[in-house]
């Protein structure tokens, strides 16, 4: 289905008081920079390109967020130009907090309550690298592979071809039809697409084209040695950022703001990174040294969150490595540990 | 308009509290206190499962009840003042209002513990949520063939529920043994004088039969554990308590990770044969 650039812009500002509706625009500090705002007609927003600087689920599961009592009532929203990156992502917090026995209750209404409309990657940065994990810079929907999102926009000419990932993409899709038109692809254009789809993949090899793709991440468990990853940790310096932008990092504190008889919980992100994660009363810890907390990261988003959920904890955005003030590169670090 | 419905949560939420009223305050030693509190509702938990316990405005932190499971209308708490929420907890008196949530994790599978000899090994506060197995097992002792109690102490003064072993002695089926690690001046003791594990010499039991539940500080559960191995019991048969940082109680927080095994919902209790192979687990 085809609906032109201008057509795509007449429903957001129609549908506008209906739906909270972020997008991403280049940040006014660095234009490299992306980052999701609320849909705005005065400025040029990018719904291609690359990922954001900060993961989807800033928006989904929240910095710090009260969770008892909860609030029920929450806006309607679309979030549009979400990339695979955040796709996969999305499917790790989907299998960690809605669960049969467990239902994180913020995260499901925000969850239930947002559209995700997603978007092929038309460039990338030198820190991407879903190539590595055989993830393509696009959604791509398999028998193995559910993708979670409603509708995904692939960008072709000065249209979009939108595709269907849900039923309630299906409920959106009809709602856009009220103000686009639409038309089926033609064949020429799925060449084209095809024809993008092949280049940005060859772009994010050529990026990444000192890493090799197969890698072995029993390794990260099996490596115990204490020389080896206080060297790959040598320039850390515990700020927990790699943790926070990461897109699949859902750890949490319970901080207690109950009043008299009134309980109030809220919940605010933690990083495993940090020397009080998981020390206990009385200071004992089980990671008490920089290098076990450090190995930690690699172990959980490699072997635990596999063991766990049969999904990887790491989606190859690239995040942790822009962020990191110490230039620690995730990729050069799976890399060192397969060469030991 | 595509139709999106605000979720009822007032059923959903696991982070929901229910109020407990604090009927009394025990002094147990200079550092532990029992509370007994009153929570809203009956509470029913198993023995081996644990709550999370709110002292308003301060905090949380997990603790497994001291109180006999068959007990719903009043739970015993008893409490070691060791670090911020439990130093506010030290602060409650009878009246005062705390919260609580859960129960959460698995309890002890008494099925597999009847008809046989149990040994409960447990050091300093550590008796604590052994004495609710205790009562437990009490209530229904004729299904158990014997139960031997090794508890430990640093010093006399340290030793919780003093008053309460001359009830438990008076069943031909429970043999105490105990220990004390010192006996400083001014304190009496005529038991004996050693770290827990060298109470474990006088057990009588077939130890290639029986089950070992054991809890206290890590140092305790890691000579503790070697030292029943040592004695015989099977590692399938040996049920430790693992003390790990428990902020959410269902697996979501990940404070409590032992590699793939979540201490809060797969535990607290794990046989020694399920997590020997896991890292740092006696830390």
């Amino acid at each position: 289905m085809i609906v032109s650039n201008s057509d795509i812009l007449k429903f957001f500002e129609n549908v506008k008081n209906d739906f909270d509706i972020f997008i991403p625009y280049a940040s006014e500090l660095d234009e490299d920079n992306l980052s999701y705002k609320k849909f705005s007609n005065n400025k040029e927003f990018i719904i291609n390109k690359y990922r954001t600087i900060d993961p989807v689920k800033t928006l989904l599961y929240l910095p710090s967020e009260r969770v008892l009592p909860v609030n029920p009532k929450v806006p309607k929203r679309i979030i549009v130009g979400v990339k695979n990156c955040d796709l996969r992502a999305l499917e790790v917090l989907d299998a960690a907090l809605l669960k049969d026995n467990f239902v994180e209750p913020n995260y499901k209404v925000w969850r239930d309550n947002t559209y995700i409309i997603s978007a092929d990657c038309t460039e990338a940065l030198s820190t991407c690298h879903c190539v590595l994990l055989d993830f393509p810079p696009y959604p791509e929907k398999t028998e193995d592979v559910s993708c979670s999102y409603d509708l995904n926009l692939i960008k072709v000419d000065d249209n979009y071809l939108i595709t269907v990932g849900s039923k309630k993409g299906e409920e959106l899709l009809e709602l856009i039809k009220k103000y686009c038109s639409v038309r089926d692809a033609s064949p020429e254009e799925k060449n084209k697409i095809e024809a993008q789809h092949a280049e940005i993949r060859k772009k994010l090899a050529d990026i990444n084209s000192d890493f090799s793709p197969d890698r072995k991440y029993d390794v990260i468990s099996d490596n115990k040695d204490e020389a080896t990853w206080k060297e790959l940790s040598a320039e850390c310096v515990e700020c927990g950022g790699c943790t926070n932008i990461c897109p699949t990092c859902y750890c949490i504190i319970l901080n207690d703001e109950s009043e008299k008889d009134c309980f109030k919980k809220v919940r605010t992100w933690d990083s495993c990174q940090l020397s009080g994660y998981a020390r206990v009363a009385g200071g004992d810890s089980p990671r008490a040294k920089l290098w076990e907390r450090f190995r930690n990261r690699y172990q959980c988003k490699f072997n635990i969150m596999e063991q766990n959920f049969s999904k990887s904890g790491c989606t190859g955005c690239g995040r942790c490595i822009s962020t990191c003030p110490a230039g620690i590169d995730l990729r050069e670090v799976i890399q060192s540990l397969q060469e030991v | 308009m595509p139709k999106v419905d605000a979720l009822d949560l007032t059923n959903l939420n696991p982070y929901d509290v229910l109020k407990a009223d604090v009927l009394d305050v025990i002094t147990e030693s200079p550092t532990i206190k029992t509370f007994r509190i009153k929570p809203e509702k009956p509470f029913e938990f198993v023995t081996g499962q644990f709550v999370e316990l709110t002292v308003p405005g301060i905090g949380e932190a997990p603790f497994t009840p001291s109180s006999s499971h068959y007990e719903k209308e009043e739970m015993d708490i008893t409490i070691m003042k060791v670090g911020f929420v439990t130093e506010a907890v030290h602060r409650v008196k009878r009246g005062d209002v705390l919260g609580i949530r859960g129960p959460y994790g698995k309890g002890y599978p008494l099925d597999k513990f009847k008809g046989k000899d149990v040994l409960i090994l447990g050091g300093g506060v550590g008796l604590a949520p052994l004495r609710c197995l205790l009562l437990t097992l009490i209530h229904d002792i004729d299904d158990y063939k014997s139960i031997t109690i090794c508890f430990g102490a640093r010093t006399p003064e340290d030793l919780i529920y003093k008053n309460q072993f001359d009830d438990w002695r008076k069943y031909d089926k429970i043999h105490i043994l105990r220990s004390v690690d010192m006996i400083p001046e001014g304190q009496k003791w005529d038991e004996k004088v050693g770290v827990v594990t060298v109470l474990l010499d006088d057990i009588k039991i077939n130890t290639k039969d029986a089950v070992a539940v054991a809890c206290g500080p890590p140092i305790m559960m890691k000579f503790g554990t070697f030292a029943l191995v040592d004695k015989g019991f099977k590692d399938e048969n040996i049920y430790l308590s693992m003390e790990k940082k428990m902020y959410c109680g269902f697996g979501q927080c990940r404070h409590c990770v032992i590699g793939k095994y979540y201490a809060c919902k797969d535990g607290p209790v794990f046989t020694y044969d399920v997590i020997k192979d896991e890292e740092k687990i006696w830390e």
